[in-house]
């Protein structure tokens, strides 16, 4: 195949005289022949800069101009597909050292993948299409539109921080440099994430500011340490894609049908019923009130849940507020309450600063831990010995089997039924709780109303 | 008949599942995290890829990548990550990469509060892009609706070759509730439609405005330009050439040509009364209970719940519109984000608006507003 396939015959290289870029769409396009590689194998996927004027140099790649610094990342994507869409897709990155900066983090996360991209980082330690301003990667004392005394900020040797990374094949030239066609065409064909970082004047500003001389470039080399030529290789692995294959051949399995109740019980209940139950985190507050949905549900009722509980998840409270009501739901908040069960000081803390007490109706059933301080609230007021009879992890499970042995809303097989579905250990667990419950609400020594 | 409690979350996770999605990134977020963890676990199953990228701006440039290749993608956030996917959706739409966004509302401005419900991401949502086109925003209040609507999510990203935005909240999205399994509404698939050669290929030919460009993957046999800049019918960066001009324009006209087809709504109306309530998401619950209320009542009302908020169903307005005196707009956000929007369409009429943050709008401050302009 010949050169001309890739870079277009005549193109007018839209660069400023002496700019590297223009050394690098050639080494590129001499990468391209060398590899062989069929055209349409390639997606060129520019920044913003001058970087991302090569789209139309190169009239036969798909080519996919983007936005500064996501190019890694839009790139990644096309990548990623090949998992599900195999087309054997080389994606090449060209950006800059500005767009290299701002979409870093899309950089570090592709290292971590290992996708097949591979990144041709043209590092002209500026911002050239927007007059020179400095970036991340400007050298010490550089001189630049926005650093009219020399940088001061030490630049960031961007294939150390991928080496970190775990990026597998890393090397850095100048533009000039003979070997650049030959390391573009390894990095191409390198399976799995790639960096070139290319070390280039910007005829525009770099030079015009600097006493900058393919010397004066090696002793910036030399002065921020950076290594040249290929970084030692890091242990081979996979590209993500084919990574991803062997996890789609491993669940691969048919659409699963969802686990759906036919109702076969019938429910005692002829208007809503809106309960809330308030303990603590981890003491199976909200696992139990969906089990109690689940229950309802047998019994042919619809059920909502809401469940809350700190940012923090595993500490302070814990709360659920269900829904009943024999016909569709529609309002889920709780306008008005009508049961109420609390099994912790946690949990009566939050109803406290929530709200809750103030919603009651003037009937409402509130059932509460004998533990707990007594206060004046609303309602008729139940206490029972929830944590200590039942332990903490099964009060709620208790209260709520109390509630139903006083309220004969659900018949007791819907709590069979719902209990069914549980692991075997959980059953035995919870249907000690509802034992412990229903004996709770016949215990003639529970403090009455 | 069958039934389940799933969640809104749950069942925008299966909608997407069921519409073909096949490429899948995420980030957590409350509370859209669900459905990030559902696609997580089911889509590899499906044949389809699922990662965790490192924040929402990859997310979404992630799955712009892998629709460009053809498959049907789709991520899921809220507001704080919305905000930083807001660059990458414009670029969906400039590049016309179907793509779909769950975005799932919280309360806000910045990180507001995660766990608290809210419809404040209205204007966030349908003005995100530079020169205000429209991007379709379909608002489900149900989880059955999520499932739904997240169908038509997918076929209108596909058909029209957009990014499409699937708007629920915190109340819809994280209550578990009752759903009729066999009762789903299963609206048929549609793709994109595929370059078939013939005659030379532009990556964004069209024969008229409204057209919408034959799709050929990155990858493929024939050579794609893709660009965010603007560019003429070949994907070539162009300046002040009219060409630049027609594509832009087909943008919206493309979209608007189908507002009508992308029309949703479930009215409620009682023809001849004078009070229609309007109303979307979580809010048109209320709405809903708070209808029947005042019929209970003797006070005659019409409900409209929007569905599609973008296109703005036009047509099913003005049906709904007629003989009404009085239109209440109930929505979660204290300034009438969609009110604002609606106003064009309901000129001549009495317009309240019914708005609250911090908590839900309930059924009696929906009937009480109503009582007091009845009063």
């Amino acid at each position: 195949m010949g050169e001309n396939v890739y870079l277009a015959p005549d193109a007018q290289l839209p660069y400023c005289r002496g700019c590297g870029h223009a050394l690098v769409v050639r080494h590129l396009s001499h990468a391209l022949a060398q590899l062989q590689l069929p055209p349409r194998s390639v997606a060129l996927t520019t920044d913003i800069g001058c970087v991302g004027l090569a789209d139309s140099l190169f009239p036969y790649l798909h080519t996919v101009h983007t936005t500064h610094g996501r190019s890694t990342a839009f790139a990644t994507g096309m990548a990623l597909a090949e998992a599900v869409s195999p087309a054997g897709l080389k994606p090449v990155v060209m950006i800059g050292d500005g767009g290299a900066m701002i979409g870093l983090l899309h950089l570090v996360h592709a290292a971590q993948l290992n996708v097949d991209v591979t990144v041709l980082v043209h590092n002209n330690f500026l911002f050239g299409m927007t007059g020179g301003q400095h970036s991340a990667l400007t050298p010490l004392g550089f001189v630049t539109a926005t650093t009219p005394e020399g940088n001061v900020t030490p630049p960031l040797d961007l294939l150390a921080l991928l080496r970190a990374a775990h990026a597998g094949f890393l090397a850095r030239h100048f533009a000039t440099d003979a070997k650049l066609a030959d390391c573009i065409a390894r990095a191409i064909a390198y399976p799995g994430f790639a960096v070139v970082e290319i070390l280039e004047l910007c005829t525009a500003y770099g030079t015009r500011w600097n006493e900058l001389t393919g010397a004066r470039l090696k002793e910036i080399v030399a002065q921020e340490g950076y290594a040249l030529g290929p970084l030692e290789p890091q242990s081979a692995r996979p590209p993500f894609h084919e990574h991803y294959r062997e996890i789609i051949a491993a669940q691969s399995r048919p659409t699963a049908t969802p686990e759906t109740i036919e109702p076969t019980l019938a429910a005692a209940l002829t208007d809503q019923v809106r309960v809330v139950v308030a303990g603590s985190a981890g003491e199976r507050v909200q696992s139990s009130a969906a089990l109690f949905c689940r229950a309802a549900l047998h019994a042919g009722l619809y059920a909502t849940q809401k469940n809350d509980n700190p940012v923090t998840q595993g500490t302070g409270f814990s709360l659920a507020e269900i829904c009943l009501s024999p016909r569709p739901i529609e309002y889920t908040g709780m306008e008005s309450l009508d049961v109420v069960i609390v099994t912790s000081a946690d949990g009566w803390k939050e109803l406290q600063s929530n709200g809750t007490f103030a919603r009651c109706r003037a009937e409402a059933l509130l059932l509460l831990d004998d533990e707990l301080e007594p206060q004046p609230v609303p309602g008729r007021i139940l206490r029972l010995p929830l944590r200590r009879t039942a332990s903490p992890n099964r009060a709620a499970l208790a209260a709520l089997a109390a509630w139903l042995e006083m309220s004969h809303i659900l018949p007791s097989e819907a709590w069979q039924a719902a209990l069914a579905n549980l692991a075997a250990n959980r059953r035995t667990e919870a249907s000690d709780a509802l034992r412990i419950g229903r004996q709770l609400a016949l215990d003639p020594t529970a403090t009455r109303p | 008949m069958p039934r389940r409690l799933a969640s809104g979350n749950q069942m925008v996770a299966e909608g997407a599942l069921a519409a073909g999605c096949r490429f899948f990134a995420g980030y957590p977020i409350t509370p859209a995290s669900e459905i990030y963890e559902v696609m997580m676990r089911e889509l590899p199953a499906c044949g389809g890829v699922a990662l965790s990228a490192p924040d929402e701006i990859s997310s979404l440039c992630y799955c712009v990548g892998a629709s460009l290749r053809g498959l049907k993608a789709m991520t899921a956030t809220s507001g704080p990550g919305w905000a930083l996917m807001i660059e990458t959706l414009q670029y969906a739409l400039m590049t016309e990469t179907p793509v779909v966004i769950a975005l799932v509302q919280r309360l806000g401005p910045s990180t507001g509060g995660a766990t608290q419900g809210a419809q404040g991401d209205i204007g966030l949502a349908a003005f995100a892009t530079s020169g205000g086109y429209t991007v379709p925003v379909f608002s489900p209040s149900t989880a059955a609706e999520c499932y739904e609507l997240a169908i038509h999510a997918f076929n209108w990203a596909e058909r029209l070759r957009t990014p499409v935005v699937l708007l629920s909240d915190k109340e819809v999205g994280m209550t578990t509730e009752v759903v009729e399994q066999a009762a789903l509404n299963s609206p048929p698939l549609a793709q994109r439609q595929p370059f078939a050669g013939g005659r030379p290929f532009l990556t964004y030919g069209i024969d008229y405005p409204e057209d919408v460009p034959r799709f050929a993957p990155v990858g493929g046999d024939v050579k794609v330009s893709v660009t965010g800049s603007a560019h003429d019918l070949h994907g070539r960066l162009r300046k002040n050439a009219p060409e630049v001009v027609a594509v832009l324009e087909h943008l919206e006209r493309k979209i608007a040509a189908h507002a009508d087809e992308m029309a949703l709504v479930r009215p409620d109306l009682d023809p001849g009364a004078p009070y229609l309530l309007l109303s979307y998401g979580t809010t048109a619950r209320a709405a809903r209970q708070a209808v029947a209320q005042l019929r209970q009542n003797g006070t005659r009302s019409s409900l409209l719940q929007i569905q599609t908020l973008f296109p703005v169903p036009r047509r099913e307005l003005d049906w709904a519109l007629a003989g009404v005196h009085t239109v209440f707009v109930a929505e979660e956000n204290l300034t009438g984000q969609y009110r604002a929007v609606l106003a064009p369409y309901l000129a001549g009429k009495r317009v309240l608006g019914i708005n609250k943050v911090g908590s839900l709008i309930t059924p009696t401050e929906i009937v009480r507003t109503v009582r007091a302009v009845e009063a």
